[in-house]
This record gives structure tokens, sequence and C-alpha cells, in this order.
């Protein structure tokens, strides 16, 4: 395509595009993203491949490979439109019958409509589902219109239209006034004021200026930046050149996990794409504006997505926190002023430069503007990213969009914002999903993670595993976190081994506060939150294991005994067959037993048995 | 021309020159903030969080280190606070837990009101303060030792654990490195490690704000001694 060098030929291009597109009466969307992906959405793409262009439909009916659509647990999920029918587990086998059926005679195949797991009602949109219903899909809903490497599929759909407003005839300030306006707050999980930071840049003094697009995301369980990425990255790329207009930057990279093959491949091909029709390189769309951008993989270490080590590994060096006495935005990356944002952020802003600033916070709370996309996880029914409104109760999310509790056990608490975020039982589900209100409580937004805890999930091992965690992924180049949380992880080991004693519990406190008051990095800082926000909420968990030696949820190896119910056991030796390690004896038809010594605790006999005879105390 | 600004440090107002760090400025005129990893002719990494100290700004403190902290006008810094002096002695217990065998460890941590180490000692040989990289890299320019391994496995190494060409064997690593000091009865048994607290008699009941030029802060390389 040749190089648009005015706002009008980028009009124009819009509607050649969409004339082009006329003669398409049928769009099929099938999602392309990670988890799809993984339950094998390429096979199913391939399948409406063949079976289109052997019914003759390649020109009438598109197929578009998009990004996530947020309900991954149903995945491969494939939407009709018009009609707008969503159709989940979605085999390759069954491209036939949905090309046959629905494509070409526009009747519904009601078995892989969405079946409701509570009351076993089918609906037949996504508007209808009642994971979709509660939400505010605000970016997530643009994935599903665009194939994530067509440049046109995004112009088509009204991408590249809030670039060309801060071009010509807008002053820097004018731009970083709206934002500020708008309440944007940075969806990273440190949640500063989006507007404050590029004001700050665009005020300090440099030769160049850079923004920087953090993808680096690497909480266990979270992946909405992934998504966002994989899934609508001109969306991204549009805001980082709207925050580079603003802040003066003329150059600008995309710091994403080599992890993320699709995300590194799809930001790749934007990045390609945006350059030969003259949105990136020299006098953008014949401004003054000239900006350039780079893909910089990272090598997924998770110190990586704190902002001076982000800059080191982007400038070559090891990746390791630097003390930000003085801010990035004043003394950033090659020393210059540096504007970084998260995915979700840059993702935010092409949308309030559009629709304005009241639009953008007509949504959310006081402290908290718009939306924040969710990594729902867990022991819930429903998984997968959700989209809300700031202000949205913690129960909202878990109960309606997420559908309550797996199976029979009931939902205990919900672990938010990942390793530097902290658990919050039930009773405080009805606060918000506010920057402001969960830090309060003890735990924070963070990047988005969310993930849902039962009663049979231990509170003491889950702060040992994001310990173990943190510990893994330490720099080690200060004292409190490299010491510090080995040290924290030596007493919960002792408390979940059955060595604990009380008055460790107090120096597990004091050793916590003394972290995260003189760690060197965000990471440091925020390290001792899942111990200090499960001792708040949990302690009596902790005591338990102290005092009694029990683990009240029956995790801790340690701690634990398996013992077969007489009364249960009908004798039909299926534990026997199950057990690896010979630990069980007995009869056909007599009640059979565990011996201790041998048994590891493993609890395969305990999913084996049918009758429910296998206990844990 | 050096140019001077103004910083109050725990109440004192001192012309301090542009440019230098809080550390070196407090040092200067008399005032002990414990440090370890800061050498004066290195640049500092702020690894041993030691030298902390309360910043207010618009009466709000935050705890920083001074020695990567830059002097400004109209700085206030507070050094000795009840709760600088609790993290600080939190900080050397981790430390002296972790490396007891060594005379400028034990010495901090008295510095610092450590009586009592709640943690097992580890006795371990290198506290990853990096002075001795720093020195090889800043000082001689030859980069033979260098910071391998991430976390708990971060330890300093050779390239690729060989000892290279361009190493100039001049022993400034070994001569900075505060793990080369014994403790005065010789080095301790592993299982053995205790607290000696030889050098109590050294300092006051309270630990002192001002310099005293003690003989600690010749035991772990205080800036004044080097």
């Amino acid at each position: 395509m040749p190089r648009l060098n005015s706002y009008r030929e980028l009009e124009h291009l819009r509607e050649r595009l969409r004339e082009q597109r006329q003669s398409i009466t049928t769009t099929m969307m099938v999602c392309g993203g990670t988890g799809c992906r993984t339950s094998n959405s390429q096979a199913v793409i391939d399948a409406f491949r063949n079976e289109l262009s052997s019914q003759g439909l390649d020109d009438s009916v598109r197929l578009c490979v998009t990004g996530c659509h947020g309900f991954c647990e149903q995945g491969p999920v494939v939407i009709i439109e018009p009609g707008n029918t969503f159709y989940c587990h979605v085999s390759p086998e069954d491209a036939f019958e949905i090309v046959y059926q629905t494509v070409v005679k526009g009747e519904l195949i009601e078995r892989l409509l969405y079946e409701d797991p509570v009351s076993g009602e089918r609906f037949r949109t996504e508007a209808e589902i009642p994971f979709y219903k509660a939400q505010e899909r605000r970016i997530l809903s643009q994935n599903r219109m665009v194939d994530p490497c067509s440049i046109e599929d995004y112009i088509v759909a009204g991408g590249y239209t809030a670039l060309p407003r801060v071009l010509n005839g807008v002053a820097p300030e004018e731009i970083i006034n709206e934002i500020k306006a708008s309440g944007l707050r940075g969806r990273g999980g440190g949640g500063f004021p989006t507007g404050r930071k590029w004001d700050e840049c665009l005020g300090a003094p440099g030769d160049e200026k850079y923004v920087i697009c953090n993808a680096d995301e690497g909480d266990p369980g979270a992946y909405m930046d992934r998504c966002v990425l994989e899934g609508n990255p001109h969306l991204v790329l549009e805001g980082m050149m709207i925050g580079a207009r603003a802040i003066g930057a003329g150059k600008g990279y995309v710091y994403v996990r080599n992890e993320y093959p699709l995300a590194v491949k799809h930001s790749r091909i934007a990045v390609e794409q945006a350059r030969e029709l003259g949105l990136l390189g020299d006098n953008i769309l014949g401004s003054p504006f000239s900006f350039e951008v780079d893909i910089a993989r990272g090598g997924g270490a998770f110190v990586c997505g704190e902002s001076t080590a982000l800059m080191a590994s982007i400038e070559g060096k090891v990746g390791e926190p630097h003390p930000k006495d003085v801010h990035t935005v004043v003394d950033g990356l090659y020393h210059q002023p540096t504007t970084l944002n998260n995915v979700e952020t840059w993702a935010n802003v092409p949308s309030i430069i559009l629709n304005g600033s009241s639009w953008f916070n007509s949504k959310g709370t006081k402290g908290s503007k718009g939306t924040k996309i969710l990594a729902l996880t867990g022991r819930i029914k429903n998984t997968g990213l959700v989209e809300v409104a700031m202000g949205t109760s913690i129960r909202e999310v878990v109960f309606d969009i997420g559908g309550g509790a797996a199976n029979s056990n009931p939902i205990k608490a919900v672990q938010t914002g990942g390793p530097s975020g902290g658990c919050l039982p039930l009773d405080k589900f009805d606060l918000a999903v506010d920057f402001d209100v969960l830090a309060e409580a003890g735990s924070m937004v963070g990047s988005g993670g969310m993930v849902v805890m039962d009663e049979e999930t231990c509170m003491v091992d889950v702060a040992k595993y994001f310990l173990e965690f943190l510990q893994d992924e330490s720099c080690g180049k200060c004292l409190p976190c490299r010491v510090g949380i080995d040290r924290m992880l030596e007493i919960i080991t002792d408390i979940t081994e059955g060595r604990g004693r009380m008055e460790q519990l107090d120096l597990l406190e004091e050793l916590a506060d003394t972290v995260s008051q003189t760690a060197l990095c965000g990471l440091g800082k925020t390290a001792p939150n899942p111990v200090l926000s499960t001792l708040r909420y949990f302690r009596p968990e902790y005591e338990a294991h102290i005092k009694e030696k029990k683990c009240p949820a029956g995790v801790c190896k340690a701690l634990i005994t398996y013992w077969i119910d007489p009364e249960k056991c009908n004798g039909c030796g299926v534990c026997i067959r199950g057990c690896a390690h010979g630990a069980i004896t007995g009869e056909k038809k007599q009640v059979h037993v565990i011996d201790d010594q041998l048994c590891q605790k493993c609890g395969i006999c305990r999913s084996e048995c049918k009758f429910d005879a296998i206990q844990v105390t | 021309m050096l140019q001077y600004v103004n910083v109050s440090i725990d109440g004192a107002i001192i012309h301090a020159v542009k440019g230098t760090s809080v550390l070196d400025t407090a040092v200067e005129y008399g005032i002990c903030i414990p440090h370890l990893c800061h050498v004066p002719y290195l640049s500092d990494i702020g690894a041993c969080r030691l030298c902390i100290v309360e910043h207010v700004v618009n009466g709000r403190s935050e705890v920083t280190t001074s020695c990567t902290l830059n002097v400004e006008e109209g700085m206030v810094i507070l050094t000795n606070t009840d709760k600088i002096r609790k993290l600080r002695r939190n900080l050397a217990e981790l430390l002296v837990a972790q490396a007891p065998n060594s005379r400028a460890i034990q010495d901090i941590a008295l510095r610092c009101g450590v009586t009592e180490v709640r943690y097992p000692f580890r006795n371990e040989d290198c506290v990853l303060c990096g002075r001795c990289v720093r020195v090889c890299t800043e000082v001689w320019q030859a980069r033979a030792i260098g910071f391998v391994g991430r976390g708990k496995d971060r330890h300093v190494e050779y390239p690729f654990g060989i000892q290279p060409d361009f190493c100039k064997q001049c022993g400034n690593c070994v001569q900075i490195c505060p793990m080369t000091i014994p403790p005065c009865d010789g080095p301790m048994k592993p299982g053995e490690e205790y607290l000696c607290r030889k050098c109590e008699s050294q300092l006051m009941d309270e630990t002192p704000g001002s310099c005293t030029w003690c003989k600690l802060g010749e035991g772990f390389g205080c800036g004044r001694y080097v």
C-alpha cells in the first residue's frame, strides 16, 4: 500500500476498504488468542478455511482470526456475524455443520451454544451470557472485529482516528490535560496518574525522549497485557504515538517478553505495517511529528517488569533495578526522560482522545476511573479475561461473572494483584476493584490478576508459593529482598512442616515490614504483601499450623495424614491400584488401610476413590 | 566552580557541595550513618541498604538509602530516628546471620544495635556488597569479576568461571572485601557462630549520632578510614 501523506488520504483509504468489504455478507470470527490456541483453535481455523473454499464461499464469507474474546474456558470460540451467534467448544469436525447450517442456511446449532452451568439455559449471543453481561468491555470488545495481523481491519474498525486529532495544531499540554482530566491511572500495578507522568516527562530537559510500552507481564495466572497486545497491537501502537506526540518523544520501545511469541510476532507485524503506511517514521501523515518504534524482547525475568530494570535491559545491560531517587520521567532510558506505561494504559489512550475525558471517567470511582481488565482464574466456574468498570465489587466479579465456586467447596479468599498483591477473605468481597480501596485493605489491583481460592487452599501454603516465586525472581542485588525473602520463606517452611513457634509469627511480621520499607525496588517493597495480608486475615490458620500442628485445608504434607474411613470403604481396590508407593493394603471386599510410613501424601487415592472413603486430617 | 546547597541533616543545617550524596555529606560533617557497600571512590548501588535515612518531603517521610540520594536545596534528612534505628537493626541482623565470620560484619551489627540474632547462622563467605566488582570495574577497568546468577544464586565470579588474562592480579578485590577481616578470636567453626560483642566497650550505651572515629568504623571500612 502506498504511504499516506495526510489525514485525508487515511480517510480515503478507510472509505475504499469499507467499499471493498461490502460484498462480504458474513464474517466468522474465530478466536486465535493463546487461550483458544491451546484448545486447538488453529485446527478449527484450518478446517473452516477448507470448508469455505470447498463450498465456494471464499468471496462472501470472511474468516477473521481475532485476538482473545475473554472467555478462554469455553474455547475455541467462534462468533458469526450478522446475528452475533456465539459458539463455544468448537472442534474441527463442527466446521462443515457450522458453515452449512449457520452461515448458509442461517440456522442455529443448539449443542454448540453456551450452556449456563447453573441454570442449564442456553444463550445465543455474547450479550446474553452472564459472564459477558456484567462486564464493561471497552478494550476487549475491540478485539473481536480485528485480525491482529491486518492493519486494514483496524482502520476499517475506526482505528487511527485518534492519532490525526493530536497531530496538527494541538499543543502537547492540551493532550496531557485531556489525559489528566480523564483520571487515567497506570494499569500495570502502581496506579500512578498517567497525565501527571506525561506532564513531568514533557517538562524534563533532554535531547531525546522515549516512550516505552511495558509488556513484560509475569504474574502467575495473569495474561491481560498479553491478550491486548496479541489481539490488538495497533491500538497499543496508536496509544504510544499519541503519548509520544504529547511528551515530544521520537522513539518508542515495546518491551515484550520472549515467552509471548504471538505477542512478539503480532507487534512486529503491526510496526512494519504502520511503517509501510507512513503511520510510523518521519513526518507522520504530513505533520512535523516523527516517531519510530522498536520491539525489544525480554528474557523473561520477572524483575524486568520494574521500570529501571526494564530500561537497563533495553540498553543491553543486566536487568537489575537502580535506585529511583531521580524518577525515570527525568532520568530514564539512556539517561533521557522516558515515559513508561503498561500495555493496558496505552490501549486506553486512543479512546480517551477520541471520545473525550468525560466519556472515559463516566465509569469508575472517585479515585479510579474507567475500566480494568482482570484475569479471573482459580476455583470458579467461568475463568477468563474480564473487563469491568472500576468500582465493581469483588463479589460481582467472582460470583456474577465468575459463576461462583467450581465445585462444592465454598470460596474462601481471592488473591489480587499477583505476587505483589494480597489475599482478601470472603467478608471483604464487597470491596470495590479500585486502586485505593484495595491498597487500604492490604492488597492491590496490581496488573489485574485475580485468583479465587476455596476451602481446600491453605493460606500459609499460598504465602509460601508466592515467596518461592519471588525468591526465584528476585535479582539479588539488595540485602532485604535477597536475604529477607529467603528468611521469610525459611520461617514459613518451618511453619508448614510443623517446626513453627509462635514467636516466629512476630518475627515474620517484623521482617516483612522491614523488607517492604527498605528494599530497593518495587519487587522487594511489595514482596511481603502475600505474607502480611494472609497474616492479617488468616492468622488462625497460621496458629493452627503452629499450635495444633494441623493444616485446616489439608494441604501441608508434613501436617496431614491420609486414612480410610472404614464405614465408607467397600474394598473395591481402586486405591490400591492407584497408589504409586504401595502404601495401601487390604483384601478385596475388605476395608483397606493406608500405611503412614509409606504414604507420600500425593492424594492420588483420594481422587480415585468413588466413595469419599479417603479422609485427610 | 563548586555550587552549594543547604540541607538539614538531623536538624543541622549543612552547606553541602551540590552533586554529592547525603551519605558523603553526613560523614564529612561528622554525622555517622552506618554503611557497608559504599566506598567513597566507587559508584553507589544501594545494595546493603544499611545507610537508610528518612527523607522528609512535604511532611511525609520516605525511607531511602543515603548513598544514592543526592543533596538538594532545602532537603530534610533524619538519620537516627526510632524507625530508622529499628529498620537498620533488622537489616544488620539479617546481614550478620548470613555471615557472622567477619569482624567487619560483626562490628556493623553491633554498631546498628543488634544484640541477638533470631535467625539460624549461615556462615557464608560473601555478602554480595559488590565492593570487589566495582573496584575491579571502575578503578582498574579490568572487569575480571562480575555478578553471576539471580536471587539466591547470585555470586561473584570470573567470566565463565575461569580467571581471565585481563585480571591484573592487583589484589584490590581482596583488600576491599569486608569478609577478609576475621573476627578477633579467629574464624568461628560452622555451627558455632555467635556474636562476640567484644567491641562493645568502643561504644556508648546509646549509639551516637555523631562520628566518634570509632574503632568499629575501621573494622568495617567506614568512609573516613578509606
